[in-house]
Protein backbone atom coordinates (compact mmCIF):
# COMPACT_ATOMS: atom_id res chain seq x y z
CA UNK A 1 0.00 0.00 0.00
CA UNK A 2 1.49 3.29 -1.09
CA UNK A 3 1.49 6.08 1.82
CA UNK A 4 1.46 9.52 1.15
CA UNK A 5 2.99 12.58 3.16
CA UNK A 6 1.65 15.93 2.39
CA UNK A 7 3.46 19.08 3.14
CA UNK A 8 2.66 22.37 4.17
CA UNK A 9 3.74 24.36 0.73
CA UNK A 10 1.70 21.45 -1.33
CA UNK A 11 -1.68 21.71 0.96
CA UNK A 12 -1.14 25.71 1.46
CA UNK A 13 -1.38 25.67 -2.93
CA UNK A 14 -4.07 23.83 -3.78
CA UNK A 15 -6.18 25.73 -1.26
CA UNK A 16 -5.02 29.07 -2.34
CA UNK A 17 -5.97 27.86 -5.81
CA UNK A 18 -9.22 26.63 -5.09
CA UNK A 19 -9.80 30.50 -2.99
CA UNK A 20 -8.43 32.89 -5.55
CA UNK A 21 -11.56 31.42 -7.92
CA UNK A 22 -14.51 30.08 -5.49
CA UNK A 23 -16.81 30.48 -7.99
CA UNK A 24 -14.73 27.86 -10.55
CA UNK A 25 -13.55 24.41 -10.74
CA UNK A 26 -10.41 24.50 -10.19
CA UNK A 27 -7.99 21.68 -10.78
CA UNK A 28 -3.85 20.81 -10.53
CA UNK A 29 -1.24 18.57 -9.98
CA UNK A 30 0.82 17.39 -6.55
CA UNK A 31 4.38 16.66 -7.12
CA UNK A 32 6.46 14.38 -4.79
CA UNK A 33 9.66 12.85 -3.36
CA UNK A 34 9.23 9.35 -4.39
CA UNK A 35 10.72 6.75 -2.00
CA UNK A 36 9.64 3.34 -2.84
CA UNK A 37 5.83 2.93 -2.39
CA UNK A 38 5.95 6.58 -0.23
CA UNK A 39 5.57 9.66 -1.63
CA UNK A 40 6.28 13.14 -0.02
CA UNK A 41 3.86 15.32 -1.79
CA UNK A 42 6.33 18.63 -1.61
CA UNK A 43 5.02 21.06 -4.15
CA UNK A 44 1.71 21.44 -6.06
CA UNK A 45 1.67 22.66 -9.63
CA UNK A 46 -1.82 24.98 -10.49
CA UNK A 47 -3.23 23.54 -13.85
CA UNK A 48 -6.85 25.76 -14.59
CA UNK A 49 -9.57 27.79 -13.69
CA UNK A 50 -11.98 27.32 -16.65
CA UNK A 51 -13.24 24.90 -19.05
CA UNK A 52 -12.01 21.92 -16.59
CA UNK A 53 -13.55 19.79 -18.31
CA UNK A 54 -11.98 20.11 -21.97
CA UNK A 55 -8.65 18.06 -22.77
CA UNK A 56 -5.76 19.94 -25.01
CA UNK A 57 -4.41 22.54 -22.56
CA UNK A 58 -4.67 19.78 -19.94
CA UNK A 59 -2.70 17.74 -22.10
CA UNK A 60 0.30 20.03 -22.71
CA UNK A 61 0.36 20.78 -19.39
CA UNK A 62 0.63 17.18 -18.08
CA UNK A 63 3.52 16.84 -20.40
CA UNK A 64 5.00 19.84 -19.30
CA UNK A 65 4.99 19.52 -15.82
CA UNK A 66 6.06 15.88 -16.23
CA UNK A 67 8.93 16.91 -17.87
CA UNK A 68 9.83 19.74 -15.15
CA UNK A 69 9.07 17.37 -12.50
CA UNK A 70 11.38 14.70 -13.57
CA UNK A 71 14.04 17.96 -13.85
CA UNK A 72 13.90 18.10 -10.39
CA UNK A 73 13.94 14.94 -9.16
CA UNK A 74 9.96 14.33 -8.47
CA UNK A 75 7.08 12.68 -9.83
CA UNK A 76 3.81 13.81 -10.38
CA UNK A 77 2.60 12.18 -7.15
CA UNK A 78 -1.74 13.31 -7.31
CA UNK A 79 -4.06 14.96 -8.94
CA UNK A 80 -6.65 17.51 -6.94
CA UNK A 81 -9.53 19.47 -7.56
CA UNK A 82 -11.73 21.83 -6.09
CA UNK A 83 -15.65 22.04 -7.51
CA UNK A 84 -17.51 25.48 -7.70
CA UNK A 85 -20.03 23.57 -5.96
CA UNK A 86 -18.53 22.64 -2.48
CA UNK A 87 -20.98 20.22 -1.91
CA UNK A 88 -19.42 17.89 -4.54
CA UNK A 89 -16.74 16.20 -2.94
CA UNK A 90 -17.23 13.58 -4.76
CA UNK A 91 -14.50 13.26 -8.28
CA UNK A 92 -16.57 13.76 -11.18
CA UNK A 93 -16.45 11.80 -14.70
CA UNK A 94 -14.00 14.00 -15.91
CA UNK A 95 -11.77 14.40 -12.97
CA UNK A 96 -11.70 10.46 -12.55
CA UNK A 97 -10.90 10.33 -15.87
CA UNK A 98 -7.84 13.38 -15.93
CA UNK A 99 -6.55 11.27 -12.59
CA UNK A 100 -6.47 7.85 -14.37
CA UNK A 101 -4.43 9.73 -17.19
CA UNK A 102 -1.98 10.50 -14.12
CA UNK A 103 -1.72 6.66 -13.76
CA UNK A 104 -0.44 6.24 -16.72
CA UNK A 105 2.76 8.09 -15.83
CA UNK A 106 2.28 6.93 -12.09
CA UNK A 107 0.18 4.22 -11.38
CA UNK A 108 0.37 5.61 -7.41
CA UNK A 109 -0.79 8.86 -8.29
CA UNK A 110 -3.75 9.35 -5.94
CA UNK A 111 -6.17 11.79 -6.62
CA UNK A 112 -7.64 14.69 -4.36
CA UNK A 113 -10.81 16.91 -3.57
CA UNK A 114 -10.58 19.83 -2.08
CA UNK A 115 -13.54 19.71 0.66
CA UNK A 116 -14.01 23.68 1.09
CA UNK A 117 -16.86 23.55 3.48
CA UNK A 118 -14.75 21.63 5.85
CA UNK A 119 -11.68 24.16 5.62
CA UNK A 120 -15.01 26.67 6.62
CA UNK A 121 -15.80 24.42 9.70
CA UNK A 122 -12.12 24.70 10.50
CA UNK A 123 -12.68 20.79 11.69
CA UNK A 124 -9.52 20.55 13.41
CA UNK A 125 -6.17 18.45 12.60
CA UNK A 126 -7.72 17.57 8.96
CA UNK A 127 -6.61 18.97 5.77
CA UNK A 128 -9.64 19.88 3.96
CA UNK A 129 -8.59 17.36 1.00
CA UNK A 130 -10.64 13.90 0.44
CA UNK A 131 -8.08 11.50 -1.04
CA UNK A 132 -9.03 8.60 -3.18
CA UNK A 133 -7.29 5.86 -4.27
CA UNK A 134 -7.14 3.83 -7.28
CA UNK A 135 -8.79 0.27 -7.26
CA UNK A 136 -10.69 -2.07 -9.09
CA UNK A 137 -11.50 0.12 -11.85
CA UNK A 138 -12.20 2.90 -9.99
CA UNK A 139 -11.32 5.64 -7.45
CA UNK A 140 -12.47 5.02 -3.70
CA UNK A 141 -12.47 7.52 -1.48
CA UNK A 142 -10.34 7.39 1.62
CA UNK A 143 -12.59 8.92 4.12
CA UNK A 144 -10.33 8.05 7.67
CA UNK A 145 -7.21 9.74 5.48
CA UNK A 146 -5.69 12.11 8.14
CA UNK A 147 -6.55 10.80 10.81
CA UNK A 148 -4.31 8.71 11.82
CA UNK A 149 -0.58 9.63 12.75
CA UNK A 150 0.22 6.67 11.12
CA UNK A 151 -2.21 5.99 8.10
CA UNK A 152 -1.84 6.01 5.13
CA UNK A 153 -2.35 10.03 4.21
CA UNK A 154 -0.69 11.69 6.74
CA UNK A 155 0.32 15.78 7.08
CA UNK A 156 3.87 16.24 7.43
CA UNK A 157 3.30 18.40 9.99
CA UNK A 158 0.36 20.17 11.90
CA UNK A 159 1.86 23.70 10.92
CA UNK A 160 -0.10 22.96 6.98
CA UNK A 161 -3.14 23.65 8.40
CA UNK A 162 -1.94 26.78 10.33
CA UNK A 163 -0.15 28.51 7.42
CA UNK A 164 -2.82 28.06 4.86
CA UNK A 165 -5.66 29.27 6.84
CA UNK A 166 -2.99 32.54 7.71
CA UNK A 167 -2.85 32.64 4.12
CA UNK A 168 -5.97 32.38 3.13
CA UNK A 169 -7.42 35.66 5.62
CA UNK A 170 -3.92 37.27 3.99
CA UNK A 171 -5.84 36.49 0.59
CA UNK A 172 -2.15 35.07 -0.58
CA UNK A 173 -4.00 33.61 -3.27
CA UNK A 174 -3.59 36.81 -5.45
CA UNK A 175 0.01 35.32 -5.74
CA UNK A 176 -1.05 32.03 -7.34
CA UNK A 177 -0.78 31.94 -11.17
CA UNK A 178 -2.14 28.51 -13.30
CA UNK A 179 -1.34 27.49 -16.96
CA UNK A 180 -4.62 29.45 -18.02
CA UNK A 181 -3.08 32.18 -16.50
CA UNK A 182 0.45 31.66 -18.03
CA UNK A 183 -1.42 31.03 -21.43
CA UNK A 184 -2.16 34.75 -21.23
CA UNK A 185 0.97 35.89 -20.02
CA UNK A 186 3.85 33.64 -19.98
CA UNK A 187 5.80 36.08 -17.74
CA UNK A 188 3.49 34.13 -14.81
CA UNK A 189 5.77 31.26 -13.30
CA UNK A 190 2.95 28.71 -13.25
CA UNK A 191 5.40 25.65 -12.06
CA UNK A 192 6.96 27.13 -9.28
CA UNK A 193 5.30 30.21 -8.16
CA UNK A 194 8.47 31.06 -6.40
CA UNK A 195 7.48 34.63 -5.09
CA UNK A 196 4.24 32.47 -3.30
CA UNK A 197 6.67 29.53 -2.20
CA UNK A 198 8.87 32.26 -0.22
CA UNK A 199 5.47 33.43 1.80
CA UNK A 200 4.51 30.11 2.40
CA UNK A 201 8.16 29.61 3.50
CA UNK A 202 7.85 32.49 5.97
CA UNK A 203 4.23 32.20 7.12
CA UNK B 1 -9.50 59.56 -8.64
CA UNK B 2 -12.08 60.03 -5.76
CA UNK B 3 -13.09 56.54 -4.22
CA UNK B 4 -16.77 57.59 -6.06
CA UNK B 5 -15.23 58.21 -9.15
CA UNK B 6 -13.64 54.73 -8.80
CA UNK B 7 -16.41 52.69 -8.15
CA UNK B 8 -18.40 53.87 -10.97
CA UNK B 9 -15.35 52.88 -13.09
CA UNK B 10 -15.92 49.13 -11.80
CA UNK B 11 -19.62 49.27 -12.41
CA UNK B 12 -18.75 50.46 -15.72
CA UNK B 13 -16.53 47.58 -16.54
CA UNK B 14 -18.77 44.95 -14.90
CA UNK B 15 -15.57 43.03 -13.04
CA UNK B 16 -16.79 41.62 -10.09
CA UNK B 17 -14.01 43.17 -7.47
CA UNK B 18 -15.88 42.90 -3.91
CA UNK B 19 -12.97 43.32 -2.10
CA UNK B 20 -11.71 46.63 -3.89
CA UNK B 21 -15.45 48.02 -3.92
CA UNK B 22 -15.70 47.12 0.01
CA UNK B 23 -12.56 49.34 0.63
CA UNK B 24 -13.15 52.11 -1.61
CA UNK B 25 -16.78 52.04 0.06
CA UNK B 26 -15.85 51.37 3.76
CA UNK B 27 -14.66 55.16 3.91
CA UNK B 28 -17.74 56.62 1.98
CA UNK B 29 -20.76 54.56 4.45
CA UNK B 30 -18.80 55.37 7.96
CA UNK B 31 -18.16 58.87 7.10
CA UNK B 32 -21.92 59.03 5.99
CA UNK B 33 -20.64 60.68 3.13
CA UNK B 34 -23.71 58.79 0.67
CA UNK B 35 -26.76 61.05 1.24
CA UNK B 36 -29.51 61.15 -1.11
CA UNK B 37 -27.87 63.91 -2.88
CA UNK B 38 -24.88 61.96 -4.26
CA UNK B 39 -25.37 61.46 -7.51
CA UNK B 40 -24.75 57.98 -7.62
CA UNK B 41 -25.78 56.98 -4.00
CA UNK B 42 -28.51 54.16 -4.85
CA UNK B 43 -26.11 52.67 -7.50
CA UNK B 44 -23.08 52.58 -4.62
CA UNK B 45 -25.66 51.52 -2.46
CA UNK B 46 -26.54 48.59 -4.46
CA UNK B 47 -23.00 47.66 -5.93
CA UNK B 48 -22.05 47.64 -2.45
CA UNK B 49 -24.80 45.37 -1.35
CA UNK B 50 -23.92 42.96 -4.33
CA UNK B 51 -19.98 42.90 -3.15
CA UNK B 52 -20.99 42.53 0.70
CA UNK B 53 -22.83 39.53 -0.56
CA UNK B 54 -19.60 38.33 -1.92
CA UNK B 55 -17.50 38.82 0.73
CA UNK B 56 -19.65 36.89 2.98
CA UNK B 57 -20.92 40.05 4.51
CA UNK B 58 -24.60 39.50 5.08
CA UNK B 59 -25.60 42.07 7.88
CA UNK B 60 -23.68 44.57 6.16
CA UNK B 61 -25.59 43.62 3.15
CA UNK B 62 -28.40 43.75 4.49
CA UNK B 63 -28.27 47.07 6.37
CA UNK B 64 -27.61 48.31 2.88
CA UNK B 65 -30.61 46.96 1.24
CA UNK B 66 -32.66 48.25 4.39
CA UNK B 67 -31.80 52.01 2.89
CA UNK B 68 -32.95 50.87 -0.13
CA UNK B 69 -35.79 49.66 0.45
CA UNK B 70 -36.63 52.88 2.52
CA UNK B 71 -35.68 54.64 -0.48
CA UNK B 72 -37.73 52.37 -2.96
CA UNK B 73 -40.35 50.84 -1.11
CA UNK B 74 -42.49 49.26 -4.06
CA UNK B 75 -39.53 48.33 -6.43
CA UNK B 76 -38.94 44.79 -8.00
CA UNK B 77 -35.42 45.92 -8.31
CA UNK B 78 -35.19 45.89 -4.91
CA UNK B 79 -36.90 42.99 -4.51
CA UNK B 80 -34.79 41.08 -6.79
CA UNK B 81 -31.78 42.17 -4.34
CA UNK B 82 -33.83 40.79 -1.28
CA UNK B 83 -33.68 37.10 -3.38
CA UNK B 84 -30.30 37.95 -3.38
CA UNK B 85 -29.86 38.27 0.20
CA UNK B 86 -32.11 35.29 0.90
CA UNK B 87 -30.14 33.18 -1.78
CA UNK B 88 -26.57 34.28 0.56
CA UNK B 89 -27.91 33.58 4.16
CA UNK B 90 -29.61 29.96 3.18
CA UNK B 91 -32.81 30.27 2.60
CA UNK B 92 -33.54 29.28 -1.17
CA UNK B 93 -37.09 29.21 -0.50
CA UNK B 94 -37.58 32.75 0.33
CA UNK B 95 -35.83 33.43 -3.10
CA UNK B 96 -37.32 31.10 -5.06
CA UNK B 97 -41.05 32.80 -3.73
CA UNK B 98 -39.50 36.41 -4.40
CA UNK B 99 -38.70 35.61 -7.73
CA UNK B 100 -41.82 33.90 -8.44
CA UNK B 101 -43.94 36.94 -7.39
CA UNK B 102 -41.50 39.41 -9.84
CA UNK B 103 -41.65 36.98 -12.89
CA UNK B 104 -45.77 36.62 -12.29
CA UNK B 105 -45.95 40.38 -12.38
CA UNK B 106 -43.70 40.90 -14.89
CA UNK B 107 -42.93 37.94 -17.08
CA UNK B 108 -40.49 39.54 -18.89
CA UNK B 109 -38.19 40.93 -16.29
CA UNK B 110 -34.87 39.27 -17.47
CA UNK B 111 -32.77 39.69 -14.61
CA UNK B 112 -35.38 37.71 -12.40
CA UNK B 113 -35.94 34.82 -14.87
CA UNK B 114 -31.93 34.46 -14.65
CA UNK B 115 -31.95 34.41 -10.75
CA UNK B 116 -33.88 31.43 -10.93
CA UNK B 117 -32.00 29.70 -13.28
CA UNK B 118 -28.69 30.87 -10.92
CA UNK B 119 -30.80 29.34 -7.86
CA UNK B 120 -31.54 26.28 -9.67
CA UNK B 121 -27.45 26.18 -10.11
CA UNK B 122 -26.51 26.96 -6.83
CA UNK B 123 -28.65 24.13 -5.55
CA UNK B 124 -27.06 21.55 -7.62
CA UNK B 125 -29.99 20.84 -9.74
CA UNK B 126 -28.19 21.77 -12.91
CA UNK B 127 -30.65 19.38 -15.11
CA UNK B 128 -33.40 21.76 -14.07
CA UNK B 129 -31.29 25.09 -14.57
CA UNK B 130 -30.55 23.61 -18.35
CA UNK B 131 -34.16 23.08 -18.78
CA UNK B 132 -35.04 26.70 -17.57
CA UNK B 133 -32.19 27.88 -19.32
CA UNK B 134 -33.33 26.49 -22.83
CA UNK B 135 -36.74 27.92 -22.04
CA UNK B 136 -35.69 30.86 -21.49
CA UNK B 137 -33.37 30.99 -24.94
CA UNK B 138 -36.56 30.06 -27.05
CA UNK B 139 -37.83 33.94 -26.25
CA UNK B 140 -34.32 35.35 -26.03
CA UNK B 141 -32.00 33.85 -28.70
CA UNK B 142 -29.89 36.63 -28.65
CA UNK B 143 -28.69 36.61 -25.36
CA UNK B 144 -25.18 35.55 -26.32
CA UNK B 145 -23.95 35.02 -22.49
CA UNK B 146 -26.87 32.65 -21.91
CA UNK B 147 -25.90 30.35 -24.59
CA UNK B 148 -22.65 30.69 -22.89
CA UNK B 149 -24.13 30.03 -19.42
CA UNK B 150 -26.11 26.69 -21.00
CA UNK B 151 -22.66 25.47 -23.00
CA UNK B 152 -20.95 25.35 -19.14
CA UNK B 153 -24.32 23.61 -17.64
CA UNK B 154 -24.10 21.11 -20.65
CA UNK B 155 -20.31 20.87 -20.06
CA UNK B 156 -20.86 20.01 -15.97
CA UNK B 157 -22.26 16.95 -17.54
CA UNK B 158 -20.05 16.29 -20.40
CA UNK B 159 -22.63 16.55 -22.96
CA UNK B 160 -19.82 18.19 -25.21
CA UNK B 161 -21.99 18.14 -28.51
CA UNK B 162 -24.83 19.88 -26.90
CA UNK B 163 -22.02 22.35 -25.36
CA UNK B 164 -20.69 22.54 -28.88
CA UNK B 165 -24.21 23.58 -29.61
CA UNK B 166 -24.50 26.33 -27.65
CA UNK B 167 -20.91 27.95 -28.58
CA UNK B 168 -21.87 27.62 -32.47
CA UNK B 169 -24.85 30.26 -31.41
CA UNK B 170 -22.49 32.55 -29.66
CA UNK B 171 -20.27 32.46 -32.32
CA UNK B 172 -22.76 33.41 -35.05
CA UNK B 173 -23.88 36.60 -33.14
CA UNK B 174 -19.91 37.07 -31.98
CA UNK B 175 -18.43 36.01 -34.96
CA UNK B 176 -15.15 38.33 -33.93
CA UNK B 177 -14.46 37.12 -30.65
CA UNK B 178 -11.40 35.41 -30.62
CA UNK B 179 -12.77 34.00 -27.10
CA UNK B 180 -15.57 31.92 -28.30
CA UNK B 181 -13.56 30.09 -31.04
CA UNK B 182 -11.01 28.94 -28.68
CA UNK B 183 -13.71 27.53 -26.30
CA UNK B 184 -15.41 25.85 -29.16
CA UNK B 185 -12.02 24.26 -30.40
CA UNK B 186 -11.07 23.08 -27.08
CA UNK B 187 -15.09 21.74 -26.79
CA UNK B 188 -14.47 19.75 -30.25
CA UNK B 189 -10.70 18.67 -29.32
CA UNK B 190 -11.97 17.46 -26.25
CA UNK B 191 -15.22 15.10 -28.52
CA UNK B 192 -12.70 13.97 -31.07
CA UNK B 193 -13.52 16.04 -34.02
CA UNK B 194 -10.42 17.14 -34.49
CA UNK B 195 -10.75 18.80 -37.96
CA UNK B 196 -13.20 21.55 -36.42
CA UNK B 197 -10.37 21.66 -33.65
CA UNK B 198 -7.49 22.70 -35.71
CA UNK B 199 -9.80 25.12 -38.30
CA UNK B 200 -10.98 26.66 -35.19
CA UNK B 201 -7.69 27.11 -33.53
CA UNK B 202 -6.42 28.70 -36.70
CA UNK B 203 -9.29 31.23 -36.74
CA UNK B 204 -8.02 31.78 -32.60
CA UNK B 205 -4.94 32.87 -34.09
CA UNK B 206 -6.16 34.58 -36.73
CA UNK B 207 -8.60 36.80 -35.08
CA UNK B 208 -5.70 37.62 -32.26
CA UNK B 209 -1.89 38.50 -31.51
CA UNK B 210 0.36 36.22 -30.18
CA UNK B 211 -2.35 33.77 -28.65
CA UNK B 212 0.02 31.56 -27.09
CA UNK B 213 -3.32 28.86 -26.08
CA UNK B 214 -3.78 29.26 -29.37
CA UNK B 215 -0.44 28.38 -30.95
CA UNK B 216 -0.28 25.20 -28.25
CA UNK B 217 -3.61 24.29 -29.97
CA UNK B 218 -2.65 24.47 -33.27
CA UNK B 219 0.45 22.59 -32.61
CA UNK B 220 -1.26 19.61 -30.75
CA UNK B 221 -4.33 19.26 -33.08
CA UNK B 222 -2.33 19.30 -36.21
CA UNK B 223 0.10 16.53 -34.34
CA UNK B 224 -2.83 14.56 -33.51
CA UNK B 225 -4.26 14.12 -36.98
CA UNK B 226 -0.59 13.22 -38.46
CA UNK B 227 -0.56 10.48 -35.40
CA UNK B 228 -3.98 8.98 -36.32
CA UNK B 229 -3.60 9.48 -39.94
CA UNK B 230 -0.76 7.48 -39.78
CA UNK B 231 -1.92 4.83 -37.20
CA UNK B 232 -4.97 5.00 -39.51
CA UNK B 233 -2.91 4.27 -43.00
CA UNK B 234 -0.74 1.36 -40.78
CA UNK B 235 -3.97 -0.11 -39.89
CA UNK B 236 -5.47 -0.50 -43.48
CA UNK B 237 -8.18 1.96 -42.84
CA UNK B 238 -9.50 4.54 -45.79
CA UNK B 239 -11.46 7.49 -45.93
CA UNK B 240 -14.09 5.33 -47.53
CA UNK B 241 -14.54 3.87 -43.31
CA UNK B 242 -15.69 7.11 -42.25
CA UNK B 243 -16.10 5.93 -38.61
CA UNK B 244 -12.67 4.63 -38.49
CA UNK B 245 -11.73 8.02 -39.22
CA UNK B 246 -14.01 10.38 -37.34
CA UNK B 247 -13.13 13.36 -36.53
CA UNK B 248 -10.77 13.41 -39.20
CA UNK B 249 -12.65 14.26 -42.37
CA UNK B 250 -12.00 17.82 -43.33
CA UNK B 251 -8.58 17.62 -42.70
CA UNK B 252 -5.32 19.21 -44.72
CA UNK B 253 -2.85 16.79 -46.08
CA UNK B 254 -0.08 15.81 -44.17
CA UNK B 255 2.26 17.95 -45.78
CA UNK B 256 0.31 21.08 -45.05
CA UNK B 257 -0.58 19.55 -41.54
CA UNK B 258 3.32 19.35 -40.75
CA UNK B 259 3.81 23.25 -42.00
CA UNK B 260 0.95 23.94 -39.70
CA UNK B 261 2.80 21.97 -36.72
CA UNK B 262 6.24 23.65 -37.53
CA UNK B 263 4.47 27.12 -38.28
CA UNK B 264 3.10 26.95 -34.50
CA UNK B 265 6.41 25.73 -33.04
CA UNK B 266 8.38 28.71 -34.46
CA UNK B 267 5.22 31.50 -32.96
CA UNK B 268 5.50 29.80 -30.12
CA UNK B 269 9.17 30.18 -29.50
CA UNK B 270 8.49 33.78 -31.03
CA UNK B 271 5.74 34.76 -28.66
CA UNK B 272 7.64 33.30 -25.58
CA UNK B 273 10.37 35.48 -26.11
CA UNK B 274 9.30 38.67 -27.24
CA UNK B 275 6.69 38.47 -24.29
CA UNK B 276 9.22 37.80 -21.06
CA UNK B 277 8.79 34.14 -20.49
CA UNK B 278 9.60 33.23 -17.25
CA UNK B 279 12.78 30.70 -16.87
CA UNK B 280 11.07 27.49 -16.08
CA UNK B 281 8.42 28.08 -18.43
CA UNK B 282 10.43 28.77 -21.22
CA UNK B 283 12.67 25.82 -20.78
CA UNK B 284 9.65 23.70 -20.02
CA UNK B 285 8.15 24.86 -23.28
CA UNK B 286 11.86 24.04 -25.42
CA UNK B 287 11.87 20.19 -23.76
CA UNK B 288 8.24 19.68 -24.62
CA UNK B 289 9.21 20.89 -28.55
CA UNK B 290 12.24 18.32 -28.24
CA UNK B 291 9.71 15.38 -27.40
Amino acid sequence: MSEYTLSSQAYAKAILHSAKYPWATVHGLFLGEKNGSKFRLTDAVPLAHSWTQLTPMFDVALQQVQQYAGSKNLVIAGYYVAYENPDTIQLSASGALFAKSILAINPEAAAFVVDAKRFKAREDGRPALVPFVYAGEQWKEQPKAFGDAKGQFVLENNQALTTARILVEERAEIGIFDFDDHLDDVSLDWLQNNLLNERIRTA
Amino acid sequence: MSSLALLAEIRQSSERLPYEVLKLAEPLLNNNQLTSSTEDAWLVYEQVFLAALDEGQIDLAKSLLHILRTRFPASQRVKRLYGLVNEAAGHPDESQNLYAEITSADPTNVLALKRVIALLKAQGKLALAANELVAYLDTHGNDFEAWLELSHLYLAHHMYRQAAFCLEEVILQQPANHYFHLCYAEINYSMGQWDIALKEYLRVVELSTDNVRGFYGIKVTADRIIEMLASGARAGKSRREPQALSGLENVPQVPVLEKLSLLATERLVAAYSANNAAAAPAKALEDWLKQ
